[in-house]
């Protein structure tokens, strides 16, 4: 009896070791994002404050500035902020309608086997690495870029501009809209559709008016989270931006300059100002993502609200 | 009639849209493999980047034994027992490459002349490129024969075959080009990353699905791990950087890291190791915690001895999901293990993944087309085969429990 007790005493002992060792590690796993916003935020600030060892960076003309400039220690994002905005957006137009309808398609249109076939297309889509759409920007959309540019007499800087980094993205967040607008049309209640249809609506029409109007507020969520993918991509696109040194770009054919590839490109020394504002120009971003998410949020609960 | 066109006209449009996807793909694959399928070889994938001259001479304890014959390509020459054969090089210049080296050929018994490395036995290795050679002519006196004298790999061997009655030394220049470097760095920080973020991972999923309830801190712990994955990867690279660099200082590293890279992936693959870790615990059914419940086990004996047994798919697939990640992570590692290519990487030593292996030689003055699709087809098949797999364990997955 008694070392039944002390057995059960110590079995006790272990679930709670166990219960608090995976209590801390779910903790730990949730506090990075404090972490990462933390330390980008207190490196990022750090130059915008008296006494910064490299010389006190002024905070408002890094934020409105419209030259960014290494050689000469000009650092303005404003401009930059604006071209990524840009890129992200029309990106996002282009692949929108596209992805929207290949979700469409595969979700409700398509016989099974092909529908299941495309299913693989877009999953294959998704794992392909970011580096390798760089590869692929630089050597075919450049390209194409370069003789449409030319066949409009326009020159270009290699092909390295403006339409092609949204080309690019468009690409890059193809997959992630595409797979959320099929999640969304999936979840569609079967009952809605079956009402249509007994009210004498075709099939097709079911599915442009009863079933995407049904599944708008998930395309949406979609939406949101492949225009962060765009605000964030970084490696693809300072393959393809050009690095244009003032701005902002509102010509197609023009080299841009997002955020992430302000951050990437020259990258050379570990400390000192160039590399210390760079942490500055993360931290720009950060607010840009959290702050478009959370508008777009809004406007999604709206648009929600509709239905 | 015309309701009728009109959705013909729409449904062709999802059509058009899905060939639009399939033709991207496609497009890809038809690329990598144009600019840098015949770049794949066994060269490739076993020797180092960088290219490196070297100047060896015979060994003075090398006595001449008749070398073996050769079948394979390019030109041999059966007194000297080496093949040489006519290349073309990644700048487009003709150039002669050792093929074979016989071992009893005098070349296979060199020595380093280069200063500073202490006579230290050197291997012709196969696809050097041959700059020149000093052999003994029939007078027994040092003969120089430049690159020009050599005309072209069948040349060579006539005149080593005709004239030569000994070898005196030889400059040669490595191939480089290759990604055995970034290889291993690649392994490394698949083992570093998994190493570390498994156990943790698994830890927060039993955490959350096992133990954790609906109260607002623990939904404020899944709102974190759910907002780490929006996170871009760049911005990872950043904490890195500042967090974690100063815990592998602890550990020697001076400089970023491959050991730094590793800890900074394992924080990316957290919430993809929590997330399908987790979707697999849901499935358990509640009758097997319940049954080991009842039977008298503890709470953490069930959570081992059953739950986690039952979760080993969803935890495998976290573990190849987590692999593809790292293979193809790029933005994070250009803050934290630089992009300085290595031959020789170590932990805490500076070298570059595949995939930013890419970044590094794409960024510079001349980008190499070449190299760079042929790593991105390795990487692109690696990471279809883990995508395959997946699928595969998530079908037999879903069967289990039915």
């Amino acid at each position: 009896m008694f070392a039944n007790s002390k057995r059960i005493k110590r079995n006790k002992t272990i679930d709670k070791v166990f219960r608090y060792l995976f209590m801390g590690m779910a903790v730990l796993s949730a506090s990075f994002i404090i972490i990462i916003v933390a330390f980008v935020c207190i490196k990022g600030i750090s130059p915008f404050l008296p006494g910064y060892e490299f010389g006190q960076v002024d905070l408002w003309s890094f934020l409105t500035g419209s030259v960014y400039r290494q050689d000469t220690a000009t650092y303005g994002v404003g401009f930059i902020i604006i071209n990524t905005l840009i890129c992200s957006f029309l990106a996002l137009l282009l692949s929108f309608p596209i992805s929207v309808l290949t979700s469409l398609f595969i979700a409700k249109i398509a016989p099974k086997k092909l529908g299941a076939a495309m299913q693989s297309v877009i999953e294959l889509l998704a794992s392909v690495p970011s580096v390798v759409y760089g590869i692929f920007a630089s050597g075919v959309i450049t390209a194409m870029v370069r003789s449409l540019a030319a066949s409009l007499g326009i020159a270009t800087f290699g092909g390295s501009s403006l339409l092609a980094v949204i080309i690019l993205l468009a690409i890059m967040i193809f997959p992630t809209l595409t797979s959320m607008s099929i999640t969304a049309i999936k979840a569609v209640d079967k009952d809605l559709e079956s009402a249509s249809l007994a009210l004498g609506a075709t099939k097709t029409q079911t599915n442009f008016k009863v079933v995407l109007t049904a599944a708008k507020s998930g395309i949406f969520a979609g939406a949101i989270l492949g225009l962060g993918r765009a605000f964030g991509e970084a490696t693809a696109v300072s393959m393809v931006a050009g690095n244009k040194l003032f701005g902002p770009t509102f010509d197609l054919f023009d080299i841009t300059r997002t955020l992430t590839s302000t951050m990437l490109t020259g990258l050379k020394e570990t400390s000192g100002l160039d590399y210390d504002i760079r942490f500055s120009v993360g931290l720009v971003l950060i607010v840009v993502i959290f702050a478009s998410n959370w508008i777009l949020n809004q406007v999604k609960k709206r648009i929600g609200n509709q239905v | 009639m015309t309701r009728k066109r009109k959705d013909g006209a729409l449904n062709f449009l999802t059509y058009l849209s899905s060939a639009i996807g399939v033709l991207i793909l496609g497009s890809i694959l038809l690329y990598l493999v144009v600019t840098g399928a015949s770049s794949i070889n066994w060269h490739l994938l076993s020797s180092d980047y960088y290219a490196e001259t070297g100047n060896a001479a015979v060994s003075e304890t090398y006595t001449y034994t008749a070398p073996g014959s050769y079948s394979g390509e390019g030109y041999y020459s059966d007194t000297w027992g080496i093949a040489f054969n006519d290349v073309s090089t990644a700048h487009g210049d003709d150039e002669i490459a050792v093929v074979y080296v016989d071992p009893n050929s005098p070349f296979a018994s060199l020595y380093s002349t280069v200063a500073g490395d202490d006579n230290a036995a050197v291997t012709l290795s196969e696809g050097s490129i041959v700059s020149n050679i000093y052999y003994l002519d029939a007078n027994g006196e040092s003969v120089f024969l430049s690159r020009g004298g050599m005309e072209n790999a069948e040349n060579l061997v006539n005149i080593l075959e005709e004239n030569a009655t000994g070898i005196v030394s030889i400059n040669y220049e490595t191939l480089g080009g290759g990604i055995r470097g970034s290889i291993v760095v690649t392994l490394y920080l698949i083992l570093i990353s998994l190493l570390i973020s498994l156990p943790i991972g698994i830890g927060a999923a039993i955490y959350l699905h096992e133990y954790a309830a609906k109260t607002k801190i623990n939904s404020l712990i899944r709102q974190g791990i759910d907002t780490l994955t929006g996170v871009p990867s760049i911005v990872y690279g950043l904490m890195g950087v500042t967090v974690l660099f100063p815990v592998t200082q602890m550990v020697g590293a001076n400089s970023t890291s491959v050991l730094l890279g590793g800890l900074t992936l394992a924080i990316i693959l957290l919430p993809t190791i929590i997330s399908s870790t987790e979707e697999a615990l849901i499935v358990v059914p509640q009758s097997l915690r319940d049954g080991s419940l009842s039977l008298g086990a503890t709470k953490s004996q069930t959570i081992f001895k059953v739950v986690l047994p039952c979760a080993v798919n969803g935890i495998l697939t976290g573990v190849l999901l987590g692999i593809g990640r790292v293979i193809g992570e790029s933005a994070a590692l250009v803050y934290t293990t630089s992009t300085v290519i290595s031959d020789n990487p170590t932990l805490l030593s500076q070298g570059t993944s595949l995939a930013l292996m890419i970044w590094s030689i794409m960024s510079g003055e001349q980008p190499n087309y070449e190299l760079a699709s042929a790593i991105s087809l390795i990487i692109l098949v690696i990471v279809f085969v883990i995508n395959f797999v997946v699928k595969l364990i998530g079908k037999r997955f879903a069967r289990s429990f039915m």
